[in-house]
Formats: C-alpha cells, sequence, structure tokens
C-alpha cells in the first residue's frame, strides 16, 4: 500500500524490513521517539534521539532527499536559535567571542547591547537544532512509513465510531480531491484568459477567492452524496466497526522493535522525571 | 409479495417552492426488475432516496403519503435498519468509494454488521466474483480503477450485503461505452445469482429494453407512463414528450413507418434495396480554413503515463468533430494540448497558422475556447451575468458593448431570465449551458467542449448538439467529447476515433462507425441507423 510520502509527494520506497514490520508498530516507534525527544534533556540525550531517528530512517529505505528538501529550513531555523540566544539574551559561560554594538550611558547608568557567544550558547543552540532534526527524522519515518489504511485500522482497532474511522478516511481522500479540483479550476480560469504569471499579487488574490465558489459548491454537492451513500449502507457516525477484518497479529521482530524503543523511552521518562 | 408500495408520495426540500414528488403511487413485486425513467430533474433520484428512508429521515423537508419497503414503512423504521435489507449503488463510482482500497469498501458494510473476519472475506470474494472481479483487485485503489470498475465494485459492496431489494441509481451514465458493458454483464450476473428485486433508475432504453420487466416515466414528480418497455417504447411520440427516447430500432422503424422491433427485418429491408427515406441524411460540412493544427504531438504526464503517440489533425472552420473513444484513450489531454492548457513534449500546435507559443494566454482564449466536463469547476462568480462577463472584463470589454454582448450569449443558450441568479442554485443542465455561454461569449474560433452530455437526459443532448451544430453551420469549428455514438452519428460530420493515445480513424461518423474493426478498436458501438446506410451506400456503390 502506498504510504502517505507517496501519495503527496509520489516517492514510493523500495522494500526494506523495517516497512514489513506491523502498521501497529510503524505507528508506534515514531510516537514513541517524539515522545523521547520532548524527554531529552541535555545535548548527548538529544544527539542519542538524532542518531537513532536517522538510523531507523535509513533502515526504512526512505530517500534522504527526502530529507535534504528541509535542509535549508533547518539552517534558517538555526540561525534564528543563535541569534536569540546570542544577540537577545546573555547565556551565562564562558565568552567565546564578544562584539559591542550599542552603548548608551544614560543618567541611571549604563545600557550595552553586544553578540555575546559563550559556550553554553552554543551548546545550547546545538542542543535545539538537535531536536528540530530529529522531528524531522521523525516525520519522514513517519510518512514514509505510514500509509492512511495503517492509520485507519489503527483507530477501528481502537473501536472508534464510523463518524472518526470513515471520517478519516475522508479526509485522506479528500486531500486528493481537493487538490485535483483547485487544479481544475486554476487551469479552467486560464482557459477563459487569466494569466496568473502575469497577474498583480492582488489581483491574484481575488481570483483565488473566486475559486474558493467552485470548491466550496464542490465540496458541498461532494459531501451530500457521501453522507447519503454512507446511510444508505447502514453506516452512520455512530455505527461501531469492530476492525476485526485486518488483526493479522504482531510478528517476533515487531516485538523486538517495539521492546527495545518502549525500553529507551521508559528510561527517557524516568531520567526525565527523576533525573 | 409486495417488495416497495408507495402511496400518494409528495415531497418537498427544505426551502424549496415547489414539490420535487407530487404524488407518486408505486408497486413492485417480488423478483420484479422495475426500470424507473424520465427527464433530468423529474425526481427519480428524490425517489430512491425515499425508497432508502434517507427521505424524510435525514433530509428536512415535509413530506405527505407513505412509503412501506419490506413491509417496514420508512417514516417508522430508522434508515441503519432499512439498510440491512436495502442497498442503493448510486451514479457517480467516485464519489461512492469511501476507503482507500477495493478490500476495505467491500468489508466496510460488511464490518458494520459485526460479522467474523472469515465470513466477511469470504461474502467480499463472491461479491467480487459476481461481478467480474477477481482477488487481484482486493489491493487496487481508487484511482488504479476504470470508471466502470469503480462501478462495479460499488455494485459489489452492496450485493456483499446480499440485499433483498437492490436499487441502482443511473449506474452507467457516468461509463464510456466498455465501461457501461462492463456494469451491464455485472447486473445480468448479479441478477442471475441473487433472487433479489431489482429498481433501476436509468436513461439508456436499449438497457432498460434488455433487463427490465416494467417501465415506469416519472415526470415533473409524477409517474406519467407505465408498462412493459416494449409497450411504453411503441408510444414513441407520447414518451419523447417526457424526454424518454425509445431504442434505435423503435425510431428508425417508426421513421420508417414500420411496426417496432423490427431489426432484423430493418436489416433485411436495406439489403433488399428498398429505400431509406430521410434515414441516411447526415451533416458534411464544406471544410474550411484550418483553424488549429497539431503535427506529431506527443503528451507524457508527470507519473510517465504517455498520453498522446504522434498525433497529427487539422480541425477546420464549420466543422462539428466528435472525439471519441475509451476512458483514458487521450481524448481530454488531446484537447487540452489543443487549447494550449497543456505543453506537449514533441510536435508542433499551430493556431490560425502561427505556433502556439507565440499566444499570449488572453489571445489563446480568445481563439480557442475550452468547457469542462463538471461545469461545476468552470462557474467561480456570484452572479449569471457577473458569469459570462467575467472573460469579457478581462480583454477591457466594458459598458454597453459588455451588456450586449452577455445579453446575446445569454439568450443564445436560453439563460436570460437567469441572469441574476447565483451559479450555484441552477440546475446541472442550467450550470452546463452557463459554463458554455460563458466561453461562447468570447467568440472562439475554436469551441472545444468535454463531454457535455453525460449524465443528462437524451432531450438535453440533443438540444445541446442542436446548438453546437448551429455555431458550426455559422463558421465556427467545434471539437466535441463525446461517449454518444447517435448523438455523433446525427450532429457531427467527422469522428476523430483514439485509442492507446494514437487516433486510430478519423473520417466521417458513418464511415467510422460502421467499419466493425475501428468499432471494436476503439470500444464504440455500431449504431443501427450506420449499419442500415452503410450497406445502403455499399448498395449504391455496387450498382452499375
Amino acid at each position: 500500500m502506498p504510504t502517505l510520502l507517496e501519495e503527496f509527494l509520489g516517492v514510493r520506497l523500495g522494500g526494506s524490513p523495517y516497512l514489513r514490520l506491523h502498521s501497529v508498530t510503524r505507528i508506534t516507534v515514531p510516537f514513541l521517539l517524539s515522545l523521547n525527544v520532548l524527554f531529552a534533556k541535555d545535548l548527548p540525550s538529544v544527539a542519542a534521539i538524532c542518531f537513532l531517528s536517522f538510523a531507523l530512517l535509513l533502515l526504512s529505505g526512505a530517500p534522504l532527499r527526502v530529507v535534504r528538501g528541509y535542509l535549508a529550513l533547518i539552517a534558517s531555523v538555526t540561525i534564528f536559535i543563535a541569534l536569540a540566544f546570542m544577540l537577545f539574551t546573555k547565556v551565562p559561560g564562558e565568552v567565546l567571542w564578544e562584539l559591542q554594538l550599542l552603548r548608551v550611558q544614560a543618567e541611571k547608568g549604563v545600557w550595552e547591547w553586544s553578540i555575546v557567544v559563550t559556550d553554553a550558547s552554543l551548546l545550547r543552540t546545538l542542543y535545539f537544532s538537535l531536536r528540530i532534526l530529529s522531528m524531522i527524522f521523525i516525520a519522514t519515518l513517519f510518512i514514509a512509513t505510514v500509509g492512511d489504511r495503517d492509520m485507519l485500522w489503527g483507530l477501528r482497532r481502537l473501536g472508534l465510531p464510523a463518524g472518526v474511522t470513515v471520517g478519516a478516511s475522508l479526509f485522506f481522500r479528500g486531500i486528493g480531491f481537493f487538490l485535483s479540483d483547485f487544479a481544475v479550476v486554476k487551469e479552467a480560469m486560464e482557459a477563459r484568459g487569466v494569466d496568473f504569471e502575469r497577474t498583480s499579487l492582488a489581483k491574484r488574490f481575488m481570483l483565488y477567492a473566486n475559486a474558493l465558489i467552485p470548491l466550496l459548491s464542490l465540496l458541498v454537492t461532494r459531501s451530500f452524496e457521501i453522507s447519503t451513500a454512507l446511510e444508505t449502507r447502514g453506516i452512520s457516525p455512530g455505527t461501531r466497526l469492530s476492525g476485526s477484518y485486518h488483526s493479522a497479529p504482531l510478528s517476533r521482530g515487531d516485538y523486538i522493535v517495539l521492546g527495545a524503543v518502549g525500553l529507551v523511552t521508559l528510561a527517557f521518562a524516568g531520567w526525565f522525571v527523576c533525573g | 409479495m409486495r417488495v416497495v408500495e408507495v402511496r400518494g408520495l409528495k415531497w418537498r426540500y427544505r426551502g424549496s417552492r415547489a414539490h420535487v414528488l407530487k404524488g407518486v403511487d408505486l408497486e413492485v413485486e417480488k423478483g420484479e426488475l422495475l426500470a424507473v425513467t424520465g427527464p433530468s430533474g423529474a425526481g427519480k433520484t428524490t425517489l430512491v432516496l425515499a425508497l432508502t428512508g434517507v427521505i424524510p429521515q435525514r433530509l428536512p423537508g415535509e413530506i405527505e403519503g407513505e412509503v412501506r419497503i419490506l413491509g417496514m414503512s420508512t417514516l417508522e423504521v430508522d434508515v441503519a435498519e432499512i439498510a440491512r435489507r436495502v442497498a442503493v449503488v448510486f451514479e457517480d463510482p467516485e464519489i461512492q468509494f469511501v476507503m482507500s482500497t477495493v478490500e476495505d469498501e467491500l468489508a466496510l458494510s460488511l464490518e458494520a454488521r459485526g460479522l467474523p473476519r472469515e465470513e466477511i472475506r469470504e461474502k467480499i470474494l463472491w461479491a467480487l466474483e459476481l461481478v467480474g472481479l477477481g482477488e487481484e483487485f482486493l489491493e487496487r485503489q481508487p484511482h488504479q480503477l476504470s470508471g466502470g470498475e469503480k462501478q462495479r465494485v460499488a455494485i459489489a459492496a452492496a450485493v456483499a450485503r446480499e440485499p433483498e431489494l437492490l436499487i441502482l441509481d443511473e449506474p452507467t451514465s457516468d461509463l464510456d461505452p466498455q465501461g457501461k458493458e462492463e456494469v451491464v454483464e455485472a447486473i445480468e450476473s448479479v441478477r442471475d445469482s441473487l433472487d433479489a428485486t431489482v429498481i433501476m433508475v436509468e436513461h439508456e432504453p436499449e438497457l432498460i429494453e434488455r433487463f427490465a420487466d416494467r417501465l415506469v416515466v416519472l415526470d415533473d414528480g409524477v409517474v406519467v407512463m407505465e408498462g412493459e418497455p416494449q409497450e411504453v417504447y411503441s408510444r414513441v411520440e407520447e414518451a419523447k414528450r417526457h424526454a424518454v427516447y425509445p431504442p434505435e430500432d423503435f425510431e428508425v422503424a417508426v421513421q420508417l413507418g414500420l411496426k417496432p422491433p423490427v431489426r432484423r427485418e430493418l436489416l433485411e429491408l436495406a439489403v433488399l434495396n428498398t429505400p431509406l427515406d430521410g434515414l441516411c441524411s447526415f451533416p458534411r460540412s464544406k471544410g474550411g480554413e484550418v483553424v488549429v493544427s497539431a503535427r506529431d504531438v506527443w503528451y507524457t504526464y508527470p507519473g510517465g503515463v504517455e498520453a498522446l503517440r504522434s498525433v497529427s489533425l487539422e480541425l477546420r472552420r464549420g466543422e462539428l468533430a466528435a472525439l471519441m473513444g475509451p476512458n483514458g484513450s487521450g481524448k481530454t489531454t488531446l484537447a487540452k494540448v489543443l487549447a494550449g492548457l497543456l505543453k506537449p513534449a514533441r510536435g508542433e500546435v499551430r493556431v490560425m497558422g502561427r505556433p502556439i507559443a507565440e499566444f499570449s494566454r488572453l489571445e489563446l482564449s480568445s481563439l480557442v475556447g475550452y468547457v469542462y466536463q463538471n461545469p461545476q469547476h468552470q462557474l467561480f462568480c456570484q452572479s449569471v451575468f457577473e458569469e459570462v462577463a467575467f472573460g469579457l472584463k478581462l480583454r477591457g470589454v466594458r459598458g454597453e458593448e459588455l451588456e450586449r454582448r452577455v445579453t446575446e450569449a445569454l439568450r443564445f443558450f436560453k439563460l436570460e431570465e437567469l441572469r441574476d441568479e447565483h451559479p450555484f442554485f441552477l440546475s446541472k443542465g442550467e450550470k452546463r449551458r452557463l459554463a458554455l455561454a460563458s466561453v461562447y461569449a468570447l467568440r472562439p474560433e475554436l469551441l472545444i467542449v468535454d463531454e457535455p452530455t453525460t449524465g443528462q437526459d437524451r432531450r438535453f443532448g440533443e438540444q445541446l448538439m442542436e446548438i453546437l451544430r448551429r455555431l458550426a453551420d455559422s463558421g465556427k469549428s467545434v471539437l466535441v467529447i463525446t461517449h454518444s455514438v447517435d448523438l455523433a452519428l446525427k450532429y457531427a460530420d467527422r469522428l476523430i476515433a483514439m485509442n492507446g493515445g494514437r487516433v486510430i480513424a478519423d473520417a466521417h461518423p458513418l464511415d467510422v462507425l460502421s467499419d466493425p474493426r475501428i468499432v471494436r478498436e476503439a470500444k464504440l458501438k455500431c449504431p443501427l441507423k450506420a449499419e442500415l446506410c452503410a450497406i445502403a451506400q455499399r448498395r449504391r456503390r455496387a450498382q452499375p
């Protein structure tokens, strides 16, 4: 089954041992890892989480070009974090470099504004940047290995009503409908003479606002048709679906992976609470 | 045993001025296959919703009369309870597909019944086999299925529940001829295997004649004709007044003054040199100046699907060309390439002799107009007037000139009275006419119309094709993508048949449709009229 990565970006993964794991495992592992990012309190621990997430990402067979797209984002966020710690605050520690930008001598004293690079500010910048990097690895691991079907059956096994599970399915299908409808509406405007590339920003905004009319009208029509079709199949928002149809057992590999990641999470949680 | 009993059913949607159903009386016996037909907007789908209990339980409005299904009153028994014994297949196969795979789709309603895993699996496989789809379809996703396959999945999902009453609401109207045939076979198989009562809302007379035990014609919310299909269709003029067009052999027989149905006799007449008075007159184009030409055009979609492969053609003034072929054959892609909405990977497209790339978007859209299959995609203004004026305003048309041109377009498409209405509140047919008017107002030299008659009754199809014929006769060039061979034969002067991204035939509709090889390859069907006229033509040629 295609994963979210394939559905949204068209990136298809080759087979890998990680992908053969049960959907419960593929959903739970990123979830636990993301908890660990919250629990990690210092640089070595966050570096370990980052390494672990990256290793799992490699194991899953996800192409690194997906992550490469986020490098610019990571770099710019890192710069902002660094500026925040060096330009606007003074993080206590050994001063490695300092540059005074402004010095105001007033009646009540002196006010100074400097760029101060301390060893602690560098470590904090690295710590936060690694947390962001870890989150990107984990999110990529999730979308590269989990499909909408995995999530839907997961929700059903939880015994949630059809209003939630079928609603979630329709949400995923709706994204596809919305994107293709939007592309057609935009093309239909072009077919009547609109040139988006040569249109001013204000005019373009108005055109996109106009595009909402057919999109909303399609949304209303489709919602009515879908809900009618579901009602006539005996499925109303309160219907309980057992989820029994797709209830394959977990394999030994699943238990090992879940156990290992679970232990790591327990350790981090314990350290976070008690340490 | 009576499965359906409808007594004096009247229904008015909340906020609507008029009743949609104005006193329907209907009875259906166990094991019967009842066909319901009538013009668009007659209340057919509303009747279906009333038979399932969705009306009045889930939709707001006023009801009078009574509906009893399998002894259950829809006023008293909950929709979910009725749904345990009644299954419905709707018109749009895309919308009905709720889950992401065929297997999940079929499992959905079975799981809601709390059946064990093995039984669900067994029923899924049985239902799939019944509609002619194998186990290999289980993992398929909606986008991997053709229209016909999707509709067969919808039928399988309905049949898997083993309903006592199966309702099919225009199950073939969105499909190409091949898809229709697939669905027809599935219905045939279901009918043979299940002892279910079936109600089928349908426009296709051939389908009704083939399957139905009884036909009910609904018009303006009341039953206006009822009887065996042959009996109803033999009242040709009365049926046509209600937008019910009989099967082709009935029509041809009446035209020749014979007693229908006489398919074999008609063919014998043609072979025996009998003059087929007035039957074989078809539109012919004089062939004017070339408006758009394509030479060795190739197009590949980003996913790698090769949609066009070395297509070359010329479209001239005064022509009404029908572009036909199965779904996925490249018709819409070719139309979009000709309209400059897609850029070919290879080859050249010229408009009025100039390469298409030399035109700005505004210039090009003034020469080549494109009307989309779903009019909802191209109506984005606040009123009918504004919609038609949109393109003109972009071109700087203002004041009296704007008023005059918009009014002319609205008059041409009979929309004058609706000029201040919001497009959202128009009927399907009106939306389609508005979409055409908004492009027509720009006075393009070539008008491309994508499947304008899909899902509409035959009367609407005829009216629309008449308008397009008039446009072609006035010197414009018109290209219509359609699945209707009857309309193509009657109104077009040229038929371009495609398959696998290639043009496999390009000639007069009569010549294309009477060539069995092309008909087979382009997955078309040969209308009786084409068959008769081709025989007459061959006979004439053979005469010294």
